[in-house]
């Protein structure tokens, strides 16, 4: 499919492996990216300034640094009683430094716009004239549980801009890392959700298991979070033979504690019944706004950027991708679960196989010819998207979508018409960050 | 067959840390290993590259400043070692810099009896990465529990007497912050946690970053690290119930 | 020959009536003018309490019967009632009836006159000509609104017409009493088969004027769609309900023991206008539609008392019977002069901060009297029953009397007892919701603008003199209620075997005791609980005397981190019982209108960019008279058309139709010498 004015670039991940043309860029230098699914065909990510119909089919752009993500469905609401409920930025419901506003006439959500922008501390621009790996470290630390998904599409979009090849074993790591950060992520939504259901004995075992996906993590990469685990031959990295079992021992427990936790907690009326039917997003909708990952999947929309992946392992591993039919809160619960349950059986794969993994570690990213690269990667809230350009080993831009931004007007759609006390199941259940909106 | 919540739990079994009856094993302390001391080689001594690769210029000729230190661990090849534990990464914002990278004597902030041992912990996120967030919020995990200890977080600072503050401030939160202070009954005391709000760490330099902690509160006591491990966050809200200091910290 | 008392009241009565002319001269005269016939009017009523009845002054009636003006201790009670109120709302009105006009103080002395010579006649004739003056009196005030609304006219004529129905009505009943007595006296009893058609025909008829379900927009248009002045508001909702309640203990102290049904229907209608009042109360906007409501529910629990009063009695539980008229008797006094303060206070919001509206007022006279606004947070507090005030008493005993319906032989009238029972105790619980949103919105809330200058003076007095009123009234209530007694006789009259006195249902000393002779049911003491109070806050008092405060530090309200928020982004009124409005949505009728305000720019996009949400709750009352209206006109219609088809040889048929039958008539009654 070609568009009049844009030009065709090739897509991200590193050269040589056939991948398909999923971006574009305007003569003004915008990018506009295509998820080419086989039954809709939804553009991702567009320019700031988007006319009225192209909101309608477009989702969610923020193009480098000239303009917000847009984040809000765009509504006013007027009426007798009908006045401005703030939240935040200091609230422990939200525990991050970002709110909403919520428009009421006492009890009912009519219209929610989150209010984002708190937390802008301005990486892509402060990693402007960086190298590339220092760059990482900035990169990494815009969102902590979701770093290792920004740092691998990051080093795969400065790769592809040197148009360098990218060794195997780096690739498991890489694919490994992220597979712990979204057991992890789904373990703390859960829990989020068991806390807000008041299910305190569920919630507190859903925390120790996210504390022990955490302490995998830091066994495995010397760092809870993962920062510094993907550099070429980072220190305090463990992957040798007795500390791969050391983890597939930690996570058969895990897998096992899961297991009985899961049924337990699905089990609750209680917690049901305040998710079921709750946050509703329809497929339209979904695919209107460009909702990504779990909320995508949970309207029943089959993708998952793991499955177009042309470059890690996982082409040659089975991915299961879950979807579910309501779109309710409850749906991505039962995504996320059977994503849990998926990341581990990844691990499963990924490890039996790493002995043959070779290549080796990889050397930094060092680029003397000007490129531009574009990398996705399906984080544990949706797939992001980098796009960079590099010339004499320096970072000469970044642009970045991530799915907290994708995913904020499905939030807001999904409280729309919601009582106040739904408000914690809606929102919890996207996993939306504010950390990772900023930037 | 579903097992009751009861049965389960009985399963898994006690998971709660030892800490601070015992001192924190490594498992409790990942990042730490990443926490560069002073090694075989004299600070002075270090090659410039060293230096200049550190991402935060915590490294000088004379000190390493934990304070601005993000654990990335580029220079512990160079020969500076592991620094010891979690209760080094805690002090003042001069406590923290460490002279020849060692931790510097003394004692600390002199004990004062205005907070008691049971303190409500208010935590409020000025830009952080959520790595910190996540980390204190960890502390009511089976795994640290700190309402074993006596303490609660609380969804008002109305109700807290300890305020912990994690993240970059930026130009956003720099009001709300003290709006919040301001909101805490005294007596009360503030805790920086991680690099970002001790000295903006990896993010002292970006355009987003409005002020330092210190300078918006009076911050009585920090944490060290990217984020700080659990254990170091616990030690340092239990050092404030065990000493206070008024004014801003030295 | 007119004793002390009775000159008291013919110069009450004039001094009231005399208010209209001297009001031409001056409003302020007229104000005058009624406020010393209020202060005279409560002596003469005293005196009647006391001292026993008194007539003023006899003459021979129209119809050849003795008509007077006298007071006796039923009448003299409402008449202490009515008379505590107008004189705070006579000087009220001195200071807040700005003019310009002089007819809204000519039409309040009217309707003062007119209901007080209402209490004092003793005659049926004479009463129902004060009554047909009253109701013209009231709708004339109604019409003097501020500004003059267009939709001022419309809530008039509804008030007219439910006022003419009601007078329809309460002529029927007087004619079965005529039927059945042979007399307009108000003190011949009646016995024989018309009793039922009186009972019903009075009920109905004074119903309306109390503004009870289903009748309630009698009550609450006028008020709650028009802002009528306060001062009428005030003397409508305390006074003029007052009188549609002594006309109906009138005609029920002259009727013999009824059947059962009677009280039962007393209490179903009672119990549902207690909480369909409450309800509206609760959800109400409007400063004054609130209180207006709350009006409704007051009357209904006077009603509810009545009821388990004459079940008592038909039933044999004389102690009951008078426990529960205690209650009524007692509510009947509490309501008046506490509906009273709040529509006072009400009015002075109004003319502080230029709205009614809930989601406006924001603090109200709090800026500029704080004195006035926290009169108007005891008046509300008594409304919502907070001990030790009138209202707590009320509540109490009502609830009280309710919960001995377990002593009626039969076993549907005790489930209809504990059914209103628990109704009532449900409207209690909405009237707090409605209060304390009164309270909050319209006096406690944060102020939004500076206080106003204009905000004339004299109007804290009267309010604060009413609230003083309501809290003695409840903390000296177990004495009030004593010398209630003669009341409490009056009405019983020959009944009651035992005197009421040594009944146990009848308060004593320092507390007010329930239950029947040979049982004790429960026991308050309002003195007790004012000094439990006193006692329990003494430390707190010694606390900030002795100055031990430690270091006081203002912050603003926590708002999440944000500067205190701007008037747009705070709590509605409205927000406050959205959630009633939610979870009663069966009873309100409750439905969610959009409407779009700017289209979407594209057809993609279904939704508009911007919409206008209300909320809206519906009266299903309100909706079966918009029908029986809708009927009514579709009927004229068709009749219009099918005899006046506008051609003019059917009229002349007509009119030679008419002197035919005139003809034929006075052949037939006046046959030829
Ligand atoms: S930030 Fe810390 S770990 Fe990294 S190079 Fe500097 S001193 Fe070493
Ligand atoms: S100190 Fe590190 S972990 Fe903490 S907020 Fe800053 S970047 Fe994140």
């Amino acid at each position: 499919m070609s568009r009049p004015g844009w030009t065709e670039v090739a897509a991200g991940r590193p050269p040589g492996s056939g991948a398909r043309s999923l971006a574009y860029v305007s003569p003004e230098g915008d990018l506009a990216l295509w998820n080419d699914h086989e039954e809709h065909r939804t553009l991702l990510v567009r320019r700031p300034e988007l006319s009225a119909e192209e909101r309608a089919v477009l989702g969610n752009w923020r193009a480098g640094r000239s303009g917000p993500a847009v984040v809000s469905v765009g509504e006013q609401v007027h009426g007798y009683g009908v006045f401005t409920f703030p939240y935040g930025p200091v609230a422990m419901g939200v525990a991050e430094a970002g709110g909403f506003e919520v428009r009421t006439y006492g009890e009912r959500i009519l219209e929610i716009e989150p209010s984002v922008g708190h937390k802008r501390r301005g990486i892509e621009e402060q990693v402007v004239g960086k190298t590339v790996e220092d760059a990482a470290l900035w990169i990494e630390r815009r969102a902590g549980p979701f770093a290792l998904s920004h740092a691998a599409a990051f080093r795969f979009a400065a790769e592809s801009a040197a148009g360098r090849p990218v060794a195997e074993r780096e690739l498991g790591v890489r694919a490994l890392g992220q597979e712990l950060q979204r057991i992890y992520n789904h373990l703390h939504v859960l829990a989020r959700l068991a806390e807000a259901a008041s299910q305190n004995v569920g919630a507190a075992q859903l925390n120790a298991l996210a504390e022990s996906a955490l302490r995998a993590l830091g066994a495995t990469f010397g760092h809870r979070w993962g920062f510094g685990a993907l550099v070429p031959g980072a220190p305090g990295r463990r992957l040798d033979a007795p500390d791969r079992t050391d983890l597939e021992a930690r996570l058969r427990r895990l897998g096992s504690e899961f297991e009985a936790l899961g049924e337990t907690l699905l089990g609750s009326r209680t917690f049901l019944d305040r998710i079921q039917s709750t946050g509703t997003v329809s497929t339209e909708d979904a695919l209107r706004w460009g909702a990504v990952g779990p909320t995508l999947r949970a309207s029943s929309v089959a993708w998952d950027d793991r499955l177009r992946d042309p470059t890690i392992p996982y082409r040659e591993m089975f991915v299961p991708v879950v979807t579910e039919r309501a779109g309710d809160a409850l749906a991505r619960v039962l995504v996320r679960r059977e994503e849990v349950r998926g990341s581990l059986l990844l691990i499963e794969q990924l490890l039996d196989r790493w002995p043959r993994l070779g290549g080796g570690e990889a050397a930094p990213v060092e680029a003397i010819e000007p490129g531009r690269g574009i990398a996705r990667g399906e984080g544990p809230s949706g797939d992001l998207v980098y796009d960079v350009r590099v010339s004499e080993g320096r970072i000469r831009s970044v642009a970045s979508r991530t799915p907290s931004q994708a995913n904020w007007p499905l939030v807001a759609l999904s409280l729309r018409g919601a009582v106040f006390t739904d408000f914690a199941f809606s929102f919890e259940s996207f996993g939306a960050s504010f950390a990772e909106t900023d930037g | 067959m579903v097992k009751s919540w009861l049965g389960q739990a009985a399963a898994i079994g006690i998971l709660t840390t030892e800490f601070p009856r015992r001192p924190a094993d490594p498992e409790e302390l990942p990042a730490a290993a990443r926490a560069p001391g002073a090694g075989p080689v004299a600070l002075a001594s270090l090659p410039p590259e060293v230096r200049a690769a550190c991402p935060t210029g915590a490294i000088s000729l004379t000190e390493i400043d934990q304070g601005k230190c993000v654990r990335c661990a580029r220079c512990l090849p160079a020969g500076l070692v592991p620094a010891p534990d979690a209760s080094a990464n805690l002090g003042s914002r001069a406590g923290l810099r460490w002279p020849d990278g060692r931790p510097p004597g003394g004692t600390g902030p002199a004990p004062l009896a205005e907070l008691g041992p049971s303190l409500h912990v208010f935590l409020v996120d000025v830009g952080s990465c959520q790595g910190c967030n996540l980390e204190v919020m960890g502390l009511a995990n089976p795994y640290y529990d700190l309402h074993r200890l006596g303490m609660f977080f609380t969804n008002s600072p109305r109700h807290a007497d300890v305020l912990v503050v994690v993240g970059v401030p930026t130009a956003a939160m720099v009001e709300p912050l003290r709006r919040t202070f301001e909101a805490m009954p005294a007596p009360k005391a503030v805790l920086a946690v991680g690099a970002c709000a001790i000295d903006g760490g990896i993010f002292a330099e970006a355009p987003g970053r409005a002020a330092a902690v210190g300078e918006i509160v009076p911050v009585d006591l920090y944490v060290a690290g990217c984020p700080p491990a659990p254990v170091a966050i616990l030690e340092g809200i239990l050092a404030l119930g065990r000493r206070r200091s008024r004014g801003p910290a030295p | 020959m007119i004793g002390g008392a009775g000159l008291l009241l013919l110069l009450a009565i004039a001094a009231l009536f005399g208010g209209a002319p001297l009001a031409l001269v001056d409003r302020r005269l007229g104000y005058a003018a009624t406020f010393l016939g209020s202060v005279l009017l409560v002596i003469a009523a005293l005196a009647a309490l006391d001292a026993g009845p008194f007539t003023a002054l006899s003459w021979t009636g129209v119809v050849g019967e003795p008509e007077a003006l006298h007071l006796d201790a039923l009448s003299g009670f409402f008449a202490l009632a009515a008379g505590l109120v107008w004189g705070a709302t006579s000087s009220y009105s001195l200071a807040y009836d700005t003019g310009p006009g002089r007819s809204l103080a000519v039409a309040y002395a009217l309707t003062l006159g007119a209901i007080a010579v209402l209490f004092s006649t003793s005659d049926w004739l004479l009463f129902l000509a004060a009554w047909e003056t009253m109701t013209l009196a009231a709708y004339w005030m109604i019409l003097e609104a501020v500004g003059r609304p267009l939709r001022i006219f419309s809530a008039a004529f509804v008030f007219l017409a439910f006022g003419e129905a009601s007078t329809i009505l309460v002529a029927l009943a007087i004619a079965g009493l005529y039927d059945g007595t042979g007399s307009f006296a108000m003190t011949s009893p009646i016995a024989g088969p018309m009793v039922s058609v009186v009972f019903v025909a009075a009920l109905v008829g004074f119903g309306l004027k109390m503004g009870v379900a289903p009748f309630h927009m009698s009550e609450w248009l006028p008020i709650a769609h028009s802002s009528a002045p306060s001062n009428a508001s005030a003397v409508l909702s305390s006074t003029l309900t007052l009188a549609g309640v002594y006309g109906l203990f009138r005609v029920v102290a002259l009727l013999p023991d009824g059947p059962s049904w009677w009280g039962a229907l007393l209490l179903t209608i009672g119990a549902i206008s207690a909480l369909l009042g409450a309800l509206f109360a609760a959800v109400s906007e409007h400063a004054k539609g609130l209180p207006a409501y709350s009006t409704i529910e007051n009357n209904g629990l006077i009603l509810v008392a009545l009821g388990i009063s004459l079940i008592a009695r038909s039933d044999g539980l004389p102690a009951l019977a008078a426990f529960a008229l205690f209650a009524a008797f007692f509510q009947a006094l509490a309501h008046a002069v506490t509906k009273a303060a709040l529509f006072l206070f009400a009015g002075d919001v109004e003319r502080s901060v230029h709205t009614l509206d809930l989601s406006r007022t924001r603090g109200g006279t709090k800026a500029a009297d704080p004195v006035a606004s926290g009169a108007g947070v005891l008046a509300a507090l008594s409304l919502a029953a907070a001990p030790p005030l009138a209202g707590f008493v009320s509540e109490w005993m009502i609830l009280e009397a309710l919960f001995q319906s377990f002593r009626f032989p039969q076993a549907w009238l005790q489930f209809t007892g504990l059914l209103a029972g628990a109704v009532v105790a449900l409207a209690a619980g909405l009237v707090l919701v409605a209060m304390v949103k009164f309270v909050g919105f319209a006096a406690l809330y944060r102020p939004v603008r500076p206080p106003n200058a204009e905000r004339p003076r004299g109007l804290r007095a009267p309010i604060a003199g009413l609230t003083v009123l309501v809290a003695a009234l409840g903390v000296l209530s177990p004495w009030i209620l004593t010398a209630l007694a003669p009341t409490v006789s009056a009405f019983e009259g020959a009944r009651t075997a035992a005197p009421v006195g040594s009944l146990l249902a009848i308060p004593s000393g320092w507390s007010i005791l329930s239950g029947s002779p040979s049982g004790f049911f429960g026991i308050i003491s309002p003195p007790a609980l004012l000094l439990a109070f006193a006692i329990g806050s003494l430390p707190a008092l010694a606390y900030f005397a002795l100055g031990r405060r430690g270091a006081e530090r203002r912050v603003p309200a926590w708002s999440g981190g944000r500067a205190a928020p701007p008037p747009s982004e705070t709590y509605t009124s409205f927000g406050y019982s959205t959630g009633l409005r939610l979870m009663l949505s069966g009873f309100l009728g409750t439905r969610e209108v959009r409407r779009a305000s700017s289209p979407g720019v594209s057809a993609e996009i279904a939704t508009p960019l911007s919409y206008d949400v209300d909320l809206e709750v519906l009266d299903v009352f309100k909706s079966f008279y918009d029908a029986l209206v809708r009927l009514v006109l579709w009927a004229a219609e068709g009749t219009k058309r099918a005899i006046m088809p506008g051609r003019i040889g059917r009229y002349l048929t007509y009119i030679l139709l008419t002197v035919l039958v005139v003809i034929v008539y006075v052949a037939a009654a006046f046959p030829g010498p």
